[in-house]
């Protein structure tokens, strides 16, 4: 997101908290979501796309809450009401095409109002199917997360998001020479990949809270969390959004402290390490293993602030909205060992992964008729949750190694400090606290290491750096 | 809730009348957001402005100001008449390139763009 969408909806959360409204909270945080899933879609190459794909992210948002309505009972008044706002808001974006100079909600020109009533339309009958056909029980689950995920790995593999590609430039009839694996830039997709997920796993426990279609929808696009999260749970979100709102000299004082430490961190640390940080190309051009650790390092700080930075923004930005979001972020790289650090980085991801991967894989192996040894329970759910940490982030050889790379070192920490724990006991603090810088100096150059994989395009690239850092190139 | 979905409707209203504003007209309109997309080197914009047989085009233009700083100087199109299916516009002002503190200025008037109506929009689709 650039310095300017972030100002422009951080001038609007601050409008909106400052407002004094109560009754149309709601409504009103709805608009601005959906307005702003429109704003910060980028342009893209392909014809309308960058209109139908927060289109999609919506429909598909009312579609998950129609498959999550316990007992299918009737719609309430209210969620009709949503249903009026949500098309209304995609009629008034599509009439922006009409408009000489046309306002700045829409990346390019939408579609003209035939096609938009027509995908309205079909996306009625794509949510009454779900809500008519759908169970809570058997398959139903199990399809429309394999549906999420599907779309995920389109997005992600770049020979499906290629061809996909070439379908759309030839579906708008546009020149298909140009066409590219990065078309098809859905923003925020993976965030609402994950909310989608937690709400239908939950949905499917018998967990999920009852939500309005206003609630559900605003907690699945909620424009601060967009991009980057937190990943809220619907929970502890909609605990927040039914609380009675006004702006405290507190929640101003808080939300400005974590803006402005948020914008710095952002705009003028990260970007500013971004010059030399670690890329494809100066992984090449470095000549000795001391710029080779200046550059890691670089990336190691830019990543960081980069992620801290929109953390802290989303929180302060939630927080002018009278949101508490979860922290992602807590000193990661001041922690004594890698199951600290991951306790500690992007913290609302872990957790996820926690509770619908790694828990639930730990007690199907523990429970098969053959018992598995306990060790290697441990190893094949941490390796395998770190691959798939990895993949999401992109699905090419080297997020497999960086996944493996922190996997392995997971199990490596949690073999050694089972054997260790009954000795460390035993040693006197002073000795205890070596013992703990030294473990938070080389936990920090092992993840630093590991950005070596998940910062550079390929295998080689990340092989050749490491030899360089190590003096053997 | 009552008071959204009126809100909703005064926009839609508002925008209405917006619409009915527009003083130019649409195929001038796509040959000024093409030079636009052109001096910024945005290729994405421009891929959507043009027909499919001109892209290949478009994009060897934008190319060619890969190496330069460019901007456009009182840019105003307009349609100057009309060929079978091409409407013809033609644009006063002028393109300046920079490059190592050389200016160059590109008159547009030279050029008479074709613009085509195809798949519902206005495209360029070639120019003489």
């Amino acid at each position: 997101m650039t310095l300017i969408l972030v100002l422009i909806s951080l001038v609007v959360a601050l409008i909106f908290g400052l407002m004094p409204i109560t009754r149309t909270r709601l409504p009103v945080l709805l608009g601005l979501s959906i307005l702003a899933i429109f704003a910060f879609q980028p342009a893209l190459p392909v014809r309308y796309l960058d209109f139908w794909l927060p289109t999609t992210s919506i429909t598909i948002a009312v579609a998950s809450w129609a498959f999550t309505l316990e007992s299918k009972k009737n719609w309430a008044r209210d969620d009709w009401l949503t249903v009026a706002i949500i098309v209304g808001m995609i009629l008034v974006l599509g009439l922006n095409r009409y408009l000489q100079n046309s306002l700045p909600f829409t990346a390019s020109r939408p579609p003209n109002i035939l096609q938009i009533t027509s995908a309205i339309f079909l996306s009625s009958i794509v949510v009454i199917t779900v809500y008519l056909v759908t169970k809570k029980n058997g398959k139903w689950p199990i399809i429309a997360i394999g549906l999420i995920l599907l779309i995920f790995l389109i997005l992600k593999i770049p020979v499906l998001s290629y061809w996909v590609s070439f379908f759309l430039h030839k579906l708008t009839d546009q020149y298909s020479g140009a066409v590219s694996a990065d078309d098809v830039r859905w923003l925020g997709f993976s965030y609402i990949a994950f909310r989608l997920i937690h709400t239908i796993r939950d949905y499917q426990a018998g967990r999920l809270p009852q939500v309005t279609l206003a609630e559900y929808v605003v907690y699945i696009i909620f424009f601060p969390t967009l991009t980057a999260g937190p990943i809220d749970r619907i929970e502890r979100f909609i605990l927040d959004l039914r609380q009675p709102f006004r702006l405290s000299s507190d929640d101003l004082v808080e939300a400005g402290r974590r803006l402005a430490l948020g914008l710095f961190k952002k705009f003028v640390v990260a970007d500013a390490l971004a010059l030399i940080a670690l890329n494809g190309i100066n992984a090449w051009q470095v000549r000795t293993a001391g710029w080779a650790w200046i550059l890691l390092y670089a990336y190691t700080f830019q990543i960081f602030f980069d992620f801290c930075g929109y953390t802290d923004i989303a929180i302060g930005m939630g927080r002018l909205l009278g949101f508490k979001l979860p922290e992602n972020f807590n000193q990661p790289y001041l922690k004594p060992n890698l199951t600290q650090f991951w306790n500690n980085w992007h913290m609302t991801l872990t957790q996820w992964f926690r509770a619908y991967y790694f828990n639930p894989l730990t007690r199907a192996l523990r429970s098969w008729n053959r018992a598995l040894p306990v060790p290697l329970v441990i190893l094949i759910a941490q390796t395998t949750t770190m691959v798939l940490i990895g993949l999401w982030h992109g699905i090419n050889g080297n997020f497999i190694l960086w996944g493996l790379w922190h996997g392995l070192g997971l199990f490596i920490h949690n073999r050694w400090s089972e054997w260790t724990r009954p000795h460390f006991a035993k040693l006197s603090f002073p000795w205890q606290r070596v013992i703990q810088g030294g473990g938070i100096f080389l936990t920090f150059h092992y993840v630093a290491l590991g950005w070596a994989f998940f910062s550079l395009p390929n295998p080689s690239s990340s092989w050749h750096i490491l030899l360089k850092l190590f003096g053997f190139v | 809730m009552k008071n959204p979905i009126l809100y909703v409707i005064i926009l839609l209203f508002m925008i209405s009348m917006l619409t009915a504003c527009s003083q130019k007209d649409r195929q001038a309109l796509v040959v000024e957001e093409y030079l636009t997309a052109l001096v910024a080197k945005d290729s994405t914009r421009l891929t959507t402005l043009t027909c499919s047989d001109w892209t290949p085009s478009a994009l060897n233009e934008l190319n060619s100001f890969q190496a330069v700083t460019a901007s456009l100087q009182d840019m105003s199109c307009r349609i100057t008449g009309v060929e079978d299916e091409w409407t013809l516009v033609v644009c006063s002002g002028d393109i300046v390139t920079s490059y190592n503190g050389e200016n160059q200025e590109i008159d547009l008037s030279v050029r008479t763009y074709q613009v085509v109506f195809e798949g519902g929009e206005f495209l360029i689709c070639g120019c003489r």
